[in-house]
């Protein structure tokens, strides 16, 4: 299989490129997508290649961008949206977790929504409090709502090709600090990565360590130092939480007896709590300590950027959460 | 459609919503409800009107207010009330009950928000497609005077119109926000008046006229189909009875008695339809209401399994 090394934003690119070529149901709309080719540069040529009509400068207004998106998607094309932060997904509230997450339940599966809303998330360096939450256990606590987190540059364009082709809703949270990050990418037009297929990032037998989003490369980063002291910790990244393969994990958690969740999230009711829950409920005999969590301080994101950093986990603090929870 | 074919046409289906209104409230009244049913009495001819002015391929997203436009728009009478009493036999399996979300994409009828107003980017989004698809299928919004007061609104008609979407926007405004009376909701004495902000027409027509509605409608329709973009019509009528069957209303002064309707849609046609004509379809609307009651209340409440179905396709 013939391979590029691309950067995560141009795969992403490659991704909606290819399958546009595919399926002239799917489009593109989102503030500045077009003409200026994105915020952050993701949808850069697309204007060009595909033509006004599919790929939509909208005005600012994200309840027109998701709710247009439904619309459309109930009525047989295929919309892929971009909101320019993932915050924003909040000002589309009823359209994301009402008219995406329940419209085909409330209608008996008369409808169909296969809509791709993207959202730039995480932490930037200085785009402030309501620039760079992580959102995703907000869509991930509502029944509906396919959730997806690529860590890599090959998982982006292959996660959000099978998105697209997916009949269901997705939520597509792209790291903002991943988006210059380079890779290996197929450049076959089916790489696909099915959502609920967890990557075991390496292999390992002390301990278990789930991670997500720019968690996943700060999680091996913690494996390697970890690593020079013989201690060889498996990283997990589960790419989409929901689906959820519990099951990779699970799996991983009887070998080990040990399990630590990392995200960027907020630690209080994040996307962890329900993984450890999990865990604890299906591994529980296997267990030598607690499952422990590692997330965001239960602070909003503050503006600086050196502040920001102390808020979320750094690759240091993995490394000393892996090393006490061993100790345990 | 000749005019007297149209007249008895639009009769008919204004009868038959009429005849399933009052059957209803005779039904809630003896039976109670499992649910909410905002009665949309009074209110025929808006959806009547507006709704058969549509082709079948064309799409609509209906208010909260009464059935009269997914019956106008084709939908079985039989699935509608199977959706109110939550049956088997409804459009949507048996997960309906109250004020229901009956669709049936085969006649185009797309759903209701169940947030008042979110049906405006909806709508807009279902008219890109017909840009997209190369169709000419218009979409039909309609709302009430207090979803006009939405931000959705404004969102998706400065867009609709930039894009000059095929969308036409039906205002019933019946003068009550639920307790709030539109003076008290509007600056300006029409909805339509704020058509002009986004560069399109905003048309005022008489809601109690089916045909006058009917008119104003189609010349809407026909525009958006040529690719002229979308028009705000605003039908005014009046909510004869509570925001829900059993509203008491104590914050009304403008009724009489929640039966008398001013300018009834039905005396209006009437003076078009030969009594004759009228008389009999009064006759058959109540007979096909009975009917459909009985086979609705008949029918099987669904499985319990329904409620883990259809989250994900």
């Amino acid at each position: 299989m013939s391979e590029e090394t691309i950067g995560y934003a141009w795969a992403i690119n490659h991704a909606l490129a290819e399958e546009m070529r595919r399926d002239e149901r799917v489009w593109i709309m989102g503030q500045d997508v077009g003409r200026m080719g994105g915020v952050f540069g993701v949808t850069r040529g697309l204007l060009d290649e595909f033509g006004a009509a599919r790929v939509r400068d909208t005005t600012i207004n994200e309840t027109f961008i998701v709710g247009g998106a439904a619309g459309a998607a109930m009525t047989g094309t295929i919309p892929v949206v971009e909101l320019q932060f993932a915050d924003f997904l909040l000002i589309a509230g009823d359209e994301i977790f009402h008219k995406l997450a329940k419209w085909r339940y409330v209608h008996g599966g008369k409808l169909t929504l296969p809509v791709v809303v993207r959202l730039p998330t995480g932490v930037l360096g200085g785009a402030g409090a309501e620039h760079s939450a992580s959102l995703e256990a907000m869509a991930m606590h509502t029944p509906g709502l396919k959730v997806v987190l690529p860590a890599t540059p090959a998982d982006a364009k292959g996660l959000l090709k099978a998105a697209i082709r997916d009949p269901d809703p997705v939520l597509f949270f792209e790291h903002k600090g991943l988006y210059r990050r380079k890779g290996p990418v197929p450049t076959d037009a089916e790489h696909l990565v099915p959502l609920g297929q967890a990557a075991v990032r390496r292999r390992g037998d002390a301990l278990t360590i789930v991670a997500t989003g720019l968690m996943v490369s700060r999680s091996l980063e913690a494996a390697e130092r970890l690593a020079a002291d013989g201690i060889e910790a498996e990283v997990i990244d589960p790419r989409t939480l929901v689906p959820l393969d519990i099951e990779t994990i699970v799996e991983s958690v009887q070998r080990t007896s040990r399990a630590l969740v990392v995200h960027e999230a907020v630690r209080t009711a994040g996307a962890g709590a329900e993984i450890a829950a999990q865990i604890q409920e299906r591994a529980f005999f296997s267990l030598d300590a607690p499952v422990w969590r590692l997330g965001a301080l239960d602070t909003p994101l503050p503006q600086d950027p050196e502040l920001e950093q102390l808020c979320i986990p750094s690759g240091a603090q993995i490394e000393a959460a892996a090393r006490e929870l061993l100790r345990i | 459609m000749a005019d007297a074919e149209l007249a008895t046409e639009l009769y008919r289906l204004v009868a038959l919503v009429r005849a399933v209104e009052l059957r209803l409230q005779q039904h809630i009244t003896e039976h109670g409800f499992g649910g909410f049913w905002h009665p949309g009495i009074g209110q025929e001819a808006v959806q009547v009107g507006a709704a058969t002015a549509l082709r079948e391929d064309d799409y609509l997203f209906y208010a909260h207010r009464g059935l009269g436009y997914a019956l106008a728009k084709g939908m079985a009478l039989e699935e509608l009330l199977g959706d109110l009493f939550g049956r088997v036999t409804g459009s949507t399996g048996g997960k309906g009950g109250g004020t229901a979300h009956f669709v049936d994409p085969s006649v185009g009828v797309l759903g209701q928000g169940g947030t008042l107003g979110s049906n405006f980017p909806l709508g807009a989004g279902a008219a890109i497609s017909s840009q997209l698809l190369g169709t000419d299928r218009v979409t039909a919004v309609f709302f009430g005077d207090g979803a006009a007061a939405r931000g959705t609104f404004h969102e998706a008609a400065l867009q609709a119109s930039v894009w000059k979407l095929p969308v036409v926007w039906i205002c019933e405004n019946n003068g009550w926000a639920l307790s709030a009376p539109i003076t008290e909701q509007s600056p300006t004495e029409d909805i339509a008046d704020r058509a002009a902000a986004y560069g399109v027409p905003g048309v005022v027509v008489d809601g109690q006229d089916a045909l006058a509605v009917h008119a104003v409608a189609g010349e809407a329709i026909d525009r958006a189909r040529a690719g002229e973009g979308p028009t705000l019509i605003e039908a005014k009528t009046l909510r004869i009875r509570g925001h829900y069957e059993g509203d008491r209303q104590q914050y009304r002064t403008d009724l009489t008695d929640g039966v008398e309707i001013p300018r009834d849609p039905i005396d209006l046609l009437r003076k078009v339809v030969p009594a004759g004509v009228a008389d009999d379809l009064d006759d058959r609307a109540r007979a096909e209401v009975e009917a459909a009651f009985e086979a609705a209340l008949a029918a099987a409440r669904p499985d319990p399994d329904i409620v883990l179905q259809g989250v994900w396709a």
